[in-house]
């Protein structure tokens, strides 16, 4: 068991000015797991290649536990990876490749088998201990490869989207079965995903990149009730933080019709740069229906209905005759906003519904910098 | 013909069902066309016409083969086929040539993976013009060199007139077309397998011999068939340096046609016993050579 630390760690592509990992901090406790997530092409997995050693890094250092190894050989970092298409050696039975680091570390046969037969009862295995890969299915599959990181007991489990090649309800289901596994093993694990649902419900940690940058780290909770910018407050949950670019007006932000109050210390808080505007994001389930000419009550029009059973979200814009409603976007796209209503009472499509962000769910952000604001 | 009865009633109905979900991988999981078999049975005929001729022609005599040239045995002879095979000239020879393919075989294999491993899977400077010199072997037949090369082999090395001489040289000139079809072979080993691997402990030489050799199998049986078969088919090369009892069968084929020029059916059954031996070799091997041209392993 050990800690992870990413000490001002950097990576530039050959060829590339710009750095795909650009000196990344990043501690990571014994035993947790953090899941690094963002955009394609944001460093996410470049970061966790960076962790096994199969990126170089161009400067700055990683630790593992106390160790140094920026420049230490994969195979020596006491470290196993999951594969995103699992990489599993096809000429080699289910056993055998999980047994690979072990037969290569010149461990005797007996002690692997008891090994490998022990990580195949953990995963569900045990019967297919003898097949090749080819004829496994692809949840399967994704076993074999936990399998053969889980038999070479490593101090650091690394995951680089390990559950992008199951189908939708797999994935639900082997999220959890990783998750448990990973608390029951209590090795420190950094995973990678594109998915912020996953990132959620599986991370002890979060951390959040964009174009090589950490954004924001923290629990779930922290990112989805405080993110740090406009980036992961839009990134994270879904569907998406509707955020709005708003005019400051009276101590109030203003769009269209829409008229929002700001606290002081948010006004306090906006700077020259700002131009006089401010972004504000509220998520679709901060949103109350109200009445009109209520406070802070806007109207939307309905576009669609979403209904999910447990939710309904309804997907509209800000009402007719509000300039600006091209300044406002959600997860669904720009001038949209999504509000989740009561699934027992949906607005009818074309409708207009007044709606108000309810108090202390509303999230400030700088419009120059994109910064948090406080409430 | 019997492949002409399907062809009547199927032709029409067929809307070109593969087009749409083509996967070069795949082959067409229902039934081809009829066509197919028509067009393949035209091309096997005219294939393995002469060659039937030959096999066939062994078993007359040549009384039979003066009458009448392309006719069937009547009575079957088997004179011919026991008279070369009690010689002991034929088995000489068929030794000769084995051992000079196997050697060649084993070298072009040996060498072909070891040249192709970094030309696919390194990244160096130069590695791309390393790889057009190999190419460029392509345009090189041996008949070219012969004469240089039957210098440097008796003057030079001195091995005129023995099994390394031939095999050699051979391996040398098989080696681009091996390099050609296992570099393609070879890059398409997923890259995860070998980060893997290195995961696993094993350096780059251990993933070699442990990864990919295994992996890379059908395409080096695939090599070692051609450049087996065409060590057995070489003729020009042995012909200069080869002398006496060291020959091989196809100067055997072709000394044995010149003596005994009017037994026709003694020459057939020479060279059909000739060939059995690679073609032995070439079934034996068939599956994994057709798996060697579709291509490499998926992840």
């Amino acid at each position: 068991m050990a800690t992870v630390t990413y000490d001002n760690a950097t990576r530039i592509y050959p060829g590339s000015t710009r750095p795909s990992v650009d000196q990344l901090n990043l501690e990571i406790a014994d035993g947790e797991f953090l899941v690094l997530v963002g955009p394609s092409g944001c460093g996410k997995s470049t970061s966790l290649r960076m962790l096994a050693g199969l990126e170089d890094v161009n400067s700055g250092r990683i630790l593992i536990g106390d160790r140094d190894v920026t420049d230490v050989q994969p195979k020596d970092r006491d470290i196993a990876m999951v594969f995103q298409n699992y990489a599993l050696y096809p000429h080699m039975s289910v056993a055998d490749n999980m047994g690979f680091a072990l037969k290569i570390a010149g461990k005797s046969k007996s002690e692997i088998r008891e090994r490998v037969e022990e990580a195949a009862k953990i995963l569900d295995l045990t019967q297919y201990l003898d097949r090749k890969p080819k004829a496994l299915s692809g949840g399967q599959r994704q076993r074999v490869a936990m399998g053969r990181a889980i038999v070479r007991q490593p101090q650091v489990f690394l995951m680089d989207e390990p559950l992008s090649n199951l189908d939708a309800k797999l994935r639900v289901q082997t999220r959890t079965q990783i998750a448990s596994l990973q608390r029951r093993l209590g090795v420190t694990t950094v995973y990678v995903t594109h998915d912020q649902t996953e990132a959620l419900t599986m991370g002890d940690r979060i951390a959040v990149l964009k174009d090589g940058l950490l954004q924001q780290v923290g629990t779930p909770r922290e990112m989805y009730d405080t993110p740090q910018n406009v980036f992961v407050a839009g990134f994270i949950g879904s569907p998406a933080m509707n955020i709005g670019e708003f005019n400051i007006q009276d101590g109030h932000a203003q769009l269209g019709r829409a008229i929002i109050p700001l606290s002081r210390e948010t006004l306090a808080a906006v700077t020259d740069a700002d131009n006089g505007k401010i972004q504000v994001g509220f998520r679709p389930e901060s949103l109350d229906l109200s009445s009109e000419g209520s406070g802070g009550a806007f109207p939307v029009e309905v576009n669609l209905v979403e209904e999910l059973g447990s939710d309904a979200f309804v997907y509209g814009q800000l009402a007719a005759g509000t300039e600006g409603a091209a300044h406002i976007s959600s997860g669904a796209g720009e001038s949209q906003i999504i509000v989740r209503v009561d699934p027992r009472q949906v607005p009818e499509k074309g409708s207009h519904v007044w709606v108000s962000i309810r108090a202390g769910e509303q999230h400030n952000f700088s419009a120059s910098t994109g910064e948090r604001l406080p409430n | 013909m019997s492949a002409a009865a399907p062809t009547r009633d199927l032709t029409p109905r067929r809307p070109a069902p593969d087009a749409a979900e083509a996967t070069p991988r795949r082959r067409a999981i229902g039934r081809p066309s009829p066509w197919v078999y028509v067009l393949a049975a035209i091309v096997v005929f005219f294939t393995l016409l002469p060659v039937l001729v030959g096999v066939i022609g062994g078993f007359r005599t040549n009384a039979q083969l003066a009458e009448n040239p392309a006719g069937w045995p009547d009575p079957w002879v088997f004179d011919n086929y026991l008279n070369v095979l009690q010689g002991s000239q034929f088995w000489r020879y068929t030794l000769n040539s084995v051992a000079i393919a196997t050697m060649s075989t084993v070298l072009v294999v040996v060498c072909g993976i070891m040249a192709a491993y970094p030309l696919a899977r390194y990244q160096f400077r130069g590695r791309e013009g390393l790889f057009t010199i190999f190419v460029m072997g392509l345009l090189f037949p041996a008949t070219v060199a012969v004469i240089p090369l039957f210098i440097i082999t008796t003057r030079e090395l001195h091995l005129g007139n023995t099994w390394a001489g031939i095999a050699l040289p051979q391996a040398a000139f098989a080696l681009p077309l091996t390099v050609v079809i296992l570099r393609p072979f070879l890059q398409a080993i997923p890259k995860e397998l070998e980060e893997a691997a290195m995961l696993d402990g094993t350096g780059r030489i251990g993933f070699f011999w442990r990864i990919l050799l295994p992996l890379s199998r059908p395409g080096m049986v695939t090599v070692g068939v051609l450049a087996f078969v065409g060590s057995w088919n070489a003729y020009l090369l042995p012909l200069l340096l080869l002398q006496g009892d060291m020959r091989t069968l196809p100067l055997g084929v072709a000394d044995f046609s010149s003596e005994h020029a009017s037994d026709t059916a003694g020459v057939f059954a020479f060279t059909t016993l000739s060939m059995i031996p690679a073609l032995i070799f070439f079934l034996t091997a068939q599956k994994q050579i057709v798996g060697g041209l579709q291509g490499a392993v998926k992840g």
